[in-house]
Order: C-alpha cells, then structure tokens, then sequence
C-alpha cells in the first residue's frame, strides 16, 4: 500500500485540501466529539456522586436511587448482549440471582467484605455464563429466547427447592461493611455508583475497541463477520459471559441493598423480563440506554405503589408505544438530533458527495 | 405405580401441548413468540367463574362464551397491539406480547385482585381404572378435551380451505400473498385461534390450580419449552414434547420428591437443544428467525 | 511453478444435484486467475469449497501446499485468504471506516487485551485504523470514510468490500463477482484497482466473473467450469479460441 502512497491524489484535490489533511480533521473532530461525552459522563457521574450531600436527601431515597442503580449495571449486562452482540436473553434474572446469592452466602457464611462478594458475585455468574453460553449459543434467536427462559425458571426452582438456600424464608444479612468499615445507605449508594461508573467505563471501553467491532460484525451480517476472521462460537460466548458478569454485580449488590435475599425475589422470572424490559424502553443502542429503562422499571412501581396492578398496565401501555414508534428505545430518539448533527458535519468535512448531494 | 405416574403425567403433558400448539400456531404465523399466551387462558380463568357465578350459566354454555370471550381477546391483542408492528424484526415482536402480558396481568389484578380464587368447578379426584392403572375422573376429562381440541386441529389444519391457506401463509406468505390468500385474515384467524385454546385451557386448569393473575405463569414455560422441544415449527413436535415434559415431571415427582418436578422440563430443553440445536422435529433456520 | 491455493477433485451436492464434481484448479503465486462458466456451473459452490464456506464431500483443498481442509471459515484470514461475496455483504448501519476496519480483525490480536484497551493493544488499533485509511485512499474511499455504507451507492459499496477484504493484508484475494451489477465506469474502475492489488502489493486473486469482457482483460490465467466439471483452462487467447467453450456458451447472452 505505501508504494503509492505519493501518486494517488486525484484531480479534485488542490494543494490546501489533501485527503490526508481531511482525514486528519475528521480524526480530530471525532476525538473532540467523544471528549464532550466523557465530558458529559463525567459530570453527570459527579452530580451523582454529589447529590447525597442535599440536606433533605434520606436514607431510604439513597436505598431506592441504589435499587435504580443496580437494575440500570443488570440492563448494562443485557445491553452488551442484545444492543451489541444481537442476541438475546430473556434469563438474566438467572444471573442476578447466581451473583446475590453467591455474595449472600459467602457474607452468611464467611463473613466476607461487600467488595469480595461482589467481586465473587459477578465471577460465578460469569463463570456459569460462560458453560451456559456453549449451550445457548447453538441456538437462534426464539429458541435462544426460550432457552435463556427456561434457566431463569431453573434457578428459580433450585432457590425454592433447595434446602442449602433457604427458599422463601430467605437469608438474612449483617450490615454492609467495606475494607472492615461499617457502611449505611449513604455508604451503599456510594459502592453502587462506583460500580456503576466502573462498568459503564468499561462497556464504553468495549464497544469502542476491536473485540466491540467484532461482536458488532456478528450482530449485522454474520457471513461478512467470519469471512473477516471473526470466531463466531468464541466472541459469543465471550459477550455471553461478559453480560452474565456484568449483571452478576448488580446481583451482588441486590442483596446487600436490603441485607435479604430470598426466593420469593429472585426466584420470580418476570425479574429477567424486567431487565430486558429496561434495555429496550432506554434504548439497546446507546450505552445510556439502561440508565433511562432502569429508571422507569423500577420507579414505575415506586411512584403507583397503592396502584401496583395500574403501573403494570402503564408498563405495558409504555412497552408498546416505545416499541410502535421509537423501536430503537427512548434514550436513542433523544440524542438522534445529536447524532445526526455530528454526523452531518462529519462527512461534510470528510467531503463526502453524499453529503453535498443533501445539503 | 408406574403405569399410574405415566398416566397421570399425560394427563398434565396433555394441558402443556394444548399451550404449545397454541404458541406454535402463532409462531409459524407471524413469527411471534407470544409470551402473553398463558394470560389469554387467566383471562379465561376469571371470565369462567364470573359466568358460572354472577351469570348462573352452566358448565357448557360458560365453557363455550368463555372459549369465543378468549377468541375476540386474541383477535383485538392482534387488530390492535401486534398488526402495527407486524413488520419489525422477531424481537421487537417478542417484546411487544410482554407489554400484552403485563397489561393483561394489571387488568386482571385490579379488577379481580391478587389473591387465588377457587374456581366453582372442582376437580373431580375420583379414581378410575384406565389399562390397569388408576387416574382421577378429572385428568381423564382434561385428557378428553385436549384430544378433542387437538383432533379438530388436525381436521381443521388438513381438511379446511382455511388450514391449508394458513400452511401456504407458514411456509411462504409473499406466494401465498400472491396467490390471492388473504394473509392478513390469516393472521388474524391464527390470533383467534390461539385465544380459543387459551380458553379451554383457562377453564380445564382453574379446577386445578385455582385462579389468580400469575396461574398460568408455570405452565406457560412448560408450553415454550415443549414447543421449542419440537422445534418450533411442528405441531406433532410440540405435542410429542409436552407429553415428555407431562411424564418425566410426574415420574421425577414420583421417586425423587416433588421439589425436583418443576427442574425437569429445563434440564430436558438443555440435554435435548445440546444435542440437536433445532429441536425434536424443527427444520432450523427455515426461515430468518 | 509456483502454486498458492489449489483444489483437486472437489465434488459437492445438494441432495442429489451435483453442483461440483470432480473439479481441481491452481491459483500462481502472484497472479490474477479467472474462473468463468455459464449460470449455474458450479463457480459460486467452488468458490465457496475454496473459501471454506461450503462443505464438500470429497477432495482436498490446498494453501501453500499445506491441506486445509480442516479449517473454519474464520480461520481463513488469519492464513492470508480474504474474500468477498457475490451480494454484497457489509455492516450496513455502521461506516466506511469501521467496515473496513472490521476487515483487519485477524490483525487484533487478543480480545481481552483489545476491549481492556492495553498498551499494546492500542498499538494494534492505531495500526488497524491506520492501515484502513491508507486503504480507503487507495480505493478512493476517503471522502465517504464517516458515512454509513447503506448510504452509499452500489459500486462503492463494491468497493467497501473489497476494502474490508484488504484490511486483513490477505496474500491471496478471492473475489465473488466483483463488478456484477456495476455500471461501465464502475467496471473500469475495478478492474484499476484489481490490477493495482495484483502489480503493487503482489497479492494473487482468483476472480469468478461473469463479465466475460473483464475477464479477458485482467486475468493471466482462467478456468471455465460447465456442469460442474473443468471444462478448460488456459491463456485468456487460448480460452477465446477453444471450441469446447464457445460452444458452453453459445445461447448465453455474453457471446466470447
């Protein structure tokens, strides 16, 4: 290729206005582009972190703004799945289950800092993610679906069934202490926003590297994927068990939010549909997504909580206009505008004639 | 013993491929996993025993509004709810019958609340001999019905002008489009006729498990699982698979403990899918699924 | 001679229609060689033997004189065999850029490494990116590099193609019908680039066209296959002239 690197210029390329200086100001844009929404992020994971400091702020929004948190790192799981890698699960609930019990137990039974059992938490569901994945991932589209079902449903009957995990009575748990000191709501709320900025940063990490491109290769158009060099069985099994991780932390953290866990919870599947659920109403294109769907799932309920079986059917309502007319989920009909703009001037500095053409 | 738990196994195998044809039917139609299936059937439930209590029907003439309340539920989820999107990909499709489900299941709650309710209809546990075993005048009654539903099925799938237009809409519906079917109606008879089935299962398993929005959650997954047991596509499949579901989730019941009975049919979906991918009978990827 | 890719004895069918049957064929080290033959001859499903696309019943196929008959379809970039398909085949939501880069995966390396974006992991993706804009220039591409390939007219969209095809640095190029479907100008353009790959960067290229104009211009060597067997094989002035082929392809509309 560099061999003719110097003779190629076309005719419509005056001396100011080489490819090569275009192609260096689309970079640099680009670059600043993505500056502002780590800009952005980083703000709005501040304000985060700062708004306990408000004086009216209780401790029971901390625990409810934590429950919103942990569903929002589940959905981020589900979103590496069904936004990224094009499959889909509908038994993640399975996986926050494996997480809270793995670190309910291990706090039961050992004693163990909220941070180890965390960490335990998203390694054993990754690590029965990844056996699962051989399994699922045989599969196409509804059988997967149905599949992944049929886990959460399994789970659920071995946390029911099984004396070692109490069924409905449940287990109850000491207060949260991290590196041996004792933490309260405000404590809690602040390991799960860093849990969430962490797995947030991680996933933009991901979806912006090779190994992200790949997942989205096999997503748009398999066939053009493997013939690029893409192992279809080992990047699958990869975003399966990266999702299952992810979401196996927000099950670790589900348990210790009310120090309780019990089957009449996590047993329950419409947990996995919840999750899925949040991706799709947030938007499973857009790493912020999860952050709008987390919000509505769960304070949906919070705000009916006298009307459980009408926020159901607001649930449902709401479900069916975001699919009807913004398929792509609302968090993406919000920044499009945004997204357009960027792109526009993009292909218009890049000189694409598509662009002339437009405008 | 044995020939006792295989019985009755058929028995519950026979209302788990009633909702797998059910799902099947709607699948090969429209692409539709239609997860809100079970709460046709709970609609079904509640209608019932208002019909028989409020109402003062009897038994067939409520068995009878119930099935064609179920069958216009299914047709209005479809003119409605689904016909708008009948064009997005399969997931988009999929997520839209959970908006069903959780309307459906908030409806049901508010009005008739959370809490179970016996059904006026009891389940009649007297036994029977049957080939030397003994099963329970219930059990043999569901099994009645749930060959006779499935007996019209075939009748219907291979004999009417109807069923054979919508095999034609199965394997190729821009051909069938083509050749002057009207696919639409089609689509519309399929969400019929899912409802109907919700409403015979409704009012045979509300003796069993009494009534409540969440009744049908259980064995709506053992529904899935058998049809996808079978592959999706073949109705023989579905059935076979949820008579499999009935009897190893009896047998397991049997001489394991009842805790174990509900993990069966997933453990079977696993050793069966890891094996053959497209399940018992299914062609995979016929279509882009 | 020199030999890169070759095939012996390939038989395939789809049950019980022989779509190949006994076919062998050798790719030079950097030549272009073409394979032609009438609709339905078979050229797509040996092309899809050779890229491990397709499975065959019987017969060998080899790269650098080593069998690969073992290999996965994925496994082919990573020895230097990149190819394109008949229907263009690209990620049509995301851009050129990304399309291309897409292409150059088997340069990646470790995927845990990649999406921790390590050190030398970033190393490989300044490389992968740049490698996709020197291509891009190559191909004429720069302009549109940030615009989605589905907005892209059909011959770009080609070109697309044949761009993630080279993003891998492929030792061997296997092109599905290149220019079916592309206007004259497109074709001409093409046809530059295909012979650019081949003298510049030394890579060979087995070609199946049906432009039978093309074909004659660009290859070195071809190949023409009829009902699923090699029918002939020679200098683009030996196949003009062999009766065997006029008479394959008297009543096609592409006359020789």
């Amino acid at each position: 290729m560099d061999a003719h690197k110097d003779n190629s210029p076309t005719a419509q390329d005056s001396q100011t206005d080489l490819p090569r200086n275009r192609t260096q100001a689309v970079r640099d844009l680009k670059r600043r582009f993505m500056r502002n929404d780590i800009l952005f992020s980083a703000l709005f994971f501040l304000a985060m972190l700062a708004a306990p400091l408000f004086p009216d702020v209780k401790g029971w929004m901390l625990s409810q703004a934590s429950l919103v948190i942990i569903y929002i790192i589940a959905a981020m799981g589900v979103l590496v799945l069904v936004g990224f890698t094009g499959l889909v699960s509908v038994g993640h609930g399975g996986f926050l289950a494996i997480g809270a019990y793995t670190s309910a137990l291990l706090t039961l039974h050992l004693n163990v800092d909220l941070v180890v059992g965390i960490v335990a938490g998203m390694a054993m569901a990754g690590l029965i993610g990844a056996v699962l994945a051989l399994i699922f991932l045989r599969l196409s589209g509804a059988f997967m679906a149905i599949g992944t079902l049929g886990f959460a449903f399994f789970v659920g009957t071995i946390l029911n069934n099984v004396p070692f995990f109490q069924g409905r009575d449940g287990i109850l748990l000491d207060a949260n202490h991290v590196l041996g000191i004792e933490i309260g709501d405000h404590g809690f709320y602040y390991v799960s926003t860093i849990c969430l900025v962490l797995v947030t940063l991680f996933v933009f990490a991901l979806v912006n590297s090779g190994t992200g491109r790949a997942f989205m290769a096999l997503r748009d158009a398999e066939k053009a994927a493997m013939a690029s060099g893409v192992n279809r069985l080992k990047y699958r099994t990869l975003a399966f068990t990266l999702s299952a991780a992810i979401t196996g932390i927000a099950g670790a953290l589900n348990a210790h939010v009310v120090n309780y866990v019990s089957a009449e919870v996590f047993a329950d599947i419409w947990y996995s549909v919840d999750i899925l659920m949040a991706v799709v109403v947030g938007g499973s294109t857009v790493i912020f997504g999860p952050f709008l769907g987390g919000f509505f799932v769960v304070m949906l309920p919070f705000f009916f909580e006298q009307l459980a079986d009408f926020s159901f059917i607001l649930k449902g309502v709401v479900l069916i206009l975001v699919l009807r007319f913004a398929p792509a989920g609302i968090m993406e009909l919000l920044v499009r505008p945004l997204k357009n703009a960027r792109r526009r001037r993009l292909r218009k500095i890049g000189g694409s004639m598509a662009a002339e053409e437009a405008e | 013993m044995l020939g006792q738990q295989i019985l009755s196994g058929l028995a519950t195998g026979s209302l788990y491929a009633l909702t797998a044809i059910a799902v099947v039917v709607v699948f090969r139609n429209t692409r539709t996993i239609n997860l809100a299936q079970g709460d046709f059937a709970m609609i079904g439930a509640f209608l019932g025993i208002i019909f028989l209590k409020d109402w003062g029907l009897n038994y067939f003439a409520m068995l009878l509004l119930v099935v064609a309340s179920c069958m216009f539920l299914g047709a209005f989820v479809e003119r409605v709810i689904m016909r708008p999107v009948a064009d997005s990909d399969w997931l988009t499709l999929f997520t839209t019958t959970i908006g069903v489900y959780y309307i459906l299941h908030g409806f049901a709650g508010w009005i008739w609340g959370r809490d179970t309710k016996a059904f006026p209809v009891s389940f009649d546990p007297t036994p029977v001999e049957l080939f030397g075993a003994l099963v329970s005048k219930g059990h043999l009654y569901n099994m009645g019905i749930a060959l006779l539903i499935g007996g019209v099925l075939w009748w219907f799938f291979t004999k009417t002008k109807q069923g054979i237009a919508m095999r034609a809409v199965t394997d190729d519906p821009e051909t069938a489009h083509l050749m002057g079917i009207p696919v639409k109606f089609i689509v519309t008879l399929t969400w019929c006729m899912a409802g109907a089935i919700a409403g015979f299962i409704g009012v045979l398993m509300a003796p069993i498990i009494y009534v409540s929005p969440e009744m049908m959650d259980e064995i709506l997954i053992k529904g899935y699982v058998a049809a996808v047991f079978g592959g999706l596509y073949s109705f023989r499949g579905a059935v076979i698979g949820a008579l499999m579901i009935g009897v190893a989730e009896n047998l397991a019941g049997g001489y394991l403990g009842s805790h174990y009975k509900t993990s069966v049919a997933f453990i079977m979906i696993v050793v069966l899918l890891a094996f053959r991918p497209q399940g018992l009978m299914g062609i995979q990827q016929r279509r882009e699924i | 001679m020199n030999e890169h890719l070759r095939c012996e004895g390939i038989r395939v069918s789809f049950g019980g229609v022989v779509a190949c049957d006994d076919i062998s064929l050798t790719v030079e080290k950097g030549k272009i060689i073409g394979l032609i033959g009438p609709n339905g001859a078979g050229k797509t499903t040996l092309f899809n033997v050779l890229t491990r696309f397709q499975p065959y019943e019987s017969g060998s196929v080899f790269h650098d004189g080593e069998n690969i008959d073992a290999l996965r379809p994925h496994e082919m970039v990573h020895r230097g065999l990149a190819r394109t398909f008949q229907n263009i085949n690209l990620f049509k939501d995301q851009t050129t850029l990304r399309n291309i880069m897409t292409g150059g995966h088997s340069l990646m390396g470790d995927p845990l490494q990649a999406m921790l974006w390590t050190p030398s992991a970033r190393q490989k993706e300044r490389e992968i990116e740049d490698r996709a804009l020197e291509i891009a220039e190559t191909l004429n591409l720069t302009s549109e590099l940030e615009n989605e390939v589905g907005n892209l007219p059909y011959g770009y969209q080609k070109r697309v193609e044949l761009g993630r095809a080279l993003a891998s640095k492929p030792s061997i190029l296997l092109l599905d019908e290149p220019v079916a479907g592309c206007n004259d100008d497109e074709t001409a353009e093409l046809q530059e680039i295909i012979r650019k790959v081949n003298t510049e960067l030394g890579v060979s290229v087995l070609l199946v066209e049906h432009d039978m104009k093309m074909v004659m211009k660009v290859c070195d060597y071809i190949y023409v296959i009829n009902f699923g067997s090699n029918l002939a094989q020679g200098t683009p002035e030996e196949i003009r002239k062999d009766p065997e082929v006029i008479k394959a392809y008297l009543g096609e509309e592409e006359h020789v």
